[in-house]
């Protein structure tokens, strides 16, 4: 019975233990390039971009520099 | 996430990989922004955008909110045109969806009442059914000048400006 129950609750931590380190954030970028195309001298343009968080943790966004 | 691209005097291919750090992991992401940027709009395009930037200002009382344009067709080829990309929320696009070998068509650009009373710099993208899929960015732009009053700029959504 001690046996069994040591059994379980090391298959419990295990478990938690997994759980935990499995628990990543991760971003995902369905549209990663965009195409402008033919642009005129002299003025700004945009696009958005949607960033997706499928991670099992929250995604936080640190840093974006300009390429 | 916005990327606002300012194509100043460059000419030419340009691409851009601006670099997003998060806390994934070490390895960063990356986005990327293509064009080809011309000084001026040229004939030997398959289409002449009239005007090809779109200036929706408003300098004095009356309200402006929409700018007319002309596409011209200067292939010899029949050609569909699609909207790929505009800013969502600000602007209603009235664009002709074909332009006959020759021809010229007429579209709208309004912008919604929520951004009148905005000055803002962005861009319509539109692509051509040729052999090339052509695109064009055409920016649009509005500032405000009314005698007393101050214009207002709803704060950027971007993160990263070139």
């Amino acid at each position: 019975m001690k046996h069994t129950k040591g059994i379980l609750l090391l298959m419990l931590g295990i478990f938690l233990w997994s759980g935990v380190a499995l628990a990543q954030p991760k971003l995902t970028i369905p549209e990663s390039i965009f195409d402008f195309g033919y642009v005129p001298q002299n003025s700004k343009i945009s696009h958005a971009f949607w960033l997706h968080s499928t991670g099992t943790e929250d995604l936080k966004i640190l840093s974006v520099k300009p390429g | 996430m916005e990327i606002i691209f300012s194509t100043g005097r460059r000419q030419g291919k340009q691409s851009k990989r601006p670099r997003i750090e998060t806390n994934e992991g070490e390895l960063a992401k990356y986005v990327q922004i293509k064009s080809e940027v011309v000084a001026n709009p040229d004939s030997t395009f398959p289409v002449r955008i009239s005007p090809y930037k779109f200036d929706v200002s408003q300098f004095g009382d009356k309200e402006v909110a929409e700018r007319k344009f002309v596409i011209e067709n200067v292939s010899d080829q029949d050609l569909d045109i699609k909207l790929v990309d505009m800013p969502y929320g600000m602007f209603k696009l009235e664009l002709p969806k074909k332009v006959k070998a020759g021809k010229s068509e007429g579209g709208k650009i309004v912008i919604l009442d929520e951004w009148l009373k905005e000055e803002f710099e962005k861009s319509v993208t539109i692509e051509l059914n040729d052999a090339n899929n052509t695109r064009f960015t055409i920016p649009v732009k509005r500032t405000i000048r009314v005698p007393g009053q101050t214009a207002s700029t709803k704060p950027e959504s971007a993160t990263g400006s070139h």
